[in-house]
């Protein structure tokens, strides 16, 4: 493939020096050697520094109680929330490109879901820890669950809240189900290259006896795409009810119709972002040049294109809506987000979301790893700040003068940030360790089919 | 080796196509009881060597999420309006709109729980013991080599006969797997 080839995007979506072993061997490989590479170590490591920060961080909050944070009256909603939002917003990317694309039947996906669903599940972790550090009373969060109790009382099902975690238990169940069925004939191939007892048994008892008999295979498929066509709606589903947590506040800023739909386009943005950024640390980690080309990148990196798009124009909607309307309160409250203490976060934002990734226009710059990831890291910090702006600006001009007032993040606000990034990357190593990272058996199926053809 | 009970035999071969020559061949030749063992999913071999099924799989996914959502709505109805109802400005306990999206999340969490079963059901797993596994280089099923068996329950089971037509058609190895 030549260079200019690969600049336009035409790069293979397999090198043609892989085979079916080849493929097979190396991806099993990365969970079988005997010892993890040294950069895996070094990460890890980091990233458990991470967590512990975490753990004492959660530790400190359930002692003293959420006074430690920044927030009170009136910005009540403070890191945890708009982490938790950013999170579930991280952990959709991973469904959106497994389960979107694997409906439109686009073949780049096959090397890239695995670990987008991966990344799924780890983010999900501090998503899910978030809300229950912000409620105050976290040994109380099973409340919120409809069990028949000695108080008699019902959660109120008529609240977005509570739609939100019916959501998120739901979200995460179906996420891990999809996950296993789509890994099970992969881990049927690293139980059959495995060489240790321990590691045969292991890997033999999660395969569950997977023997890849054309009966299995059919069945496979059917139950794999009706999961996939049911997974796509769902993780849509997800990210517009949270965003309805904030619609249905009469909050200014909050109480707009656009909120589902900008929220998911946040979504798909942030999520391929961190999908993107994943992909080209695994890809070198591993070596996985053969299996995760140039066209990959590219791919990705057009999803993200259109999500940059898509939010660019809720971002123009959201600043018509405050002039267009006659709410004096929205518009004090706009304009402060704009020019206010906290209006340099507003232009960062519009920055890094909105106006960087229009280069990705240009195709060589798609297929770049290393502009493609600066892109993808200003995105999720991008993604970090709009999510600030959505919450805590909001907040902090409320109808009445006599309720406005600002945030100041505190010491634990920024640790907990930077653990629940340790729980996620410790998860993610993890997973790196332990399975089979790229879809073993989906890449062989391409081979197959290029090879035919 | 006559005489020990047999589960079938065996043939191994290097490509999709060789093998789903032979399979033609044996369903054409009137073999009921095969099965072929392949790395990736070959298009059109469940179909070609196996006769076609009701769609139980789909149904039972769509009962799945039948329940849920009747589960679901249930729960909500029974909490607001039977259970525990507040009157918030005269409005209607049944507030359904506001009890669609829990219903809707509920419905396919079931869904695809229950098809998340129906495929370990309808594969028979788990079952981490099979005679298949006994066949020499079968690990190699799951990495680049495509095998059919035939079994010793196939009213034409013959296994000389069947060694004839499996060596004929380039397998790389043929063997029969003691049940």
């Amino acid at each position: 493939m030549t260079e200019l080839a690969q600049e336009q995007g035409y790069a293979p979506i397999i090198e043609p020096s892989v085979t079916l072993s080849s493929v097979s061997e190396q991806v099993s490989e990365i969970v079988l050697r005997p010892g993890a590479p040294r950069w895996w170590w070094v990460g890890f490591s980091f990233s458990f520094a991470l967590f512990l920060l975490l753990v004492i961080a959660a530790c400190w909050l359930f002692i003293n109680g959420i006074g430690v944070w920044g927030v009170q009256i009136p910005v009540a909603w403070g890191f945890a929330i708009l982490e938790y939002i950013w999170w579930i917003a991280l952990a959709s990317g991973g469904t959106i490109v497994s389960a979107l694309f694997y409906l439109t039947r686009s073949k780049w996906r096959s090397a890239t879901n695995r670990i987008a669903e991966s990344m799924l599940l780890c983010a999900i972790a501090p998503a899910g820890l978030m809300p229950i550090f912000h409620i105050g009373r976290p040994g109380l969060f099973y409340w919120i669950f409809a069990y028949p109790n000695a108080m008699g009382i019902w959660p109120q099902f008529r609240s977005p809240l509570l739609w939100d975690f019916v959501c998120i238990i739901c979200y995460v169940l179906m996420s891990i189900f999809f996950y296993y069925v789509g890994m099970l004939p992969d881990l049927a191939t690293v139980r059959d290259r495995a060489r240790t007892p321990l590691k045969q048994i292991f890997y033999g008892v999660l395969a569950l006896g997977w023997r890849g008999s054309a009966r299995h295979w059919a069945r496979y498929k059917l139950v794999y795409l009706i999961m996939a066509a049911i997974m796509a709606p769902m993780v849509i589903s997800v990210h517009s009810v949270v965003g309805l947590d904030f619609a249905a506040g009469l909050t200014p800023g909050w109480h707009s119709t656009q909120f589902p739909p900008y929220f998911f386009f946040g979504a798909v943005i942030s999520g391929v972002a961190l999908v993107i950024m994943l992909t080209i640390l695994v890809r070198w980690g591993y070596g996985l040049y053969g299996v995760i080309t140039a066209h990959h990148l590219n791919a990705l990196a057009k999803v993200m294109l259109t999500g940059s798009v898509m939010l660019t124009y809720s971002y123009a909607l959201e600043a018509f809506g405050p002039f267009y309307g006659s709410d004096v309160a929205e518009r004090t409250m706009f304009l402060e987000r704009l020019f206010g203490l906290y209006g340099w976060i507003y232009w960062v934002h519009l920055v890094l979301n909105a106006f960087i990734p229009q280069l990705l226009w240009l195709p060589w710059i798609r297929v770049r790893p290393v502009p493609l990831f600066a892109i993808s890291l200003g995105i999720i910090v991008g993604m970090w700040l709009e999510r600030f702006i959505i919450v805590i600006t909001s907040l902090h001009r409320n109808f009445m003068p006599s309720m406005w007032g600002n945030f100041y993040p505190t010491f634990w606000d920024w640790a907990t940030l930077a653990g629940s990034i340790g729980i996620f990357l410790t998860l993610f190593f993890l997973i790196l360790r332990l399975l089979p990272i790229v879809s073993i058996a989906e890449m062989r199926e391409i081979i197959h089919e290029e090879r035919q053809s | 080796m006559s005489e020990a009970p047999l589960y079938g035999i065996t043939a191994e071969f290097a490509n999709a196509a060789a093998l789903l020559a032979v399979a033609q061949r044996l369903r054409l030749n009137g073999f009921r009881r095969i099965d072929a063992y392949t790395p990736f999913p070959v298009e059109g071999l469940d179909a070609m060597m196996h006769p076609p099924r009701r769609p139980w799989i789909p149904l039972l996914i769509l009962f799945g999420g039948v329940v849920g959502a009747g589960y679901s709505y249930f729960l909500q109805y029974w909490a607001a309006v039977l259970s525990y109802p507040i009157n918030v400005g005269g409005r209607p306990f049944n507030s359904w709109p506001a009890f669609v999206v829990p219903s809707f999340e509920v419905t396919v969490l079931f869904a695809v729980t229950t098809a998340l079963f129906a495929l370990l059901l309808f594969c028979g797993l788990p079952r981490l013991y099979h005679p298949i596994f006994n066949v020499p280089d079968f690990d190699r099923a799951s990495q680049d080599r495509f095998f059919l068996s035939v079994e010793a329950s196939d009213p034409y089971f013959d296994v000389e006969r069947l060694r004839d037509i499996f060596e004929r058609h380039a397998a790389i190895r043929v063997s029969v797997v003691p049940a």
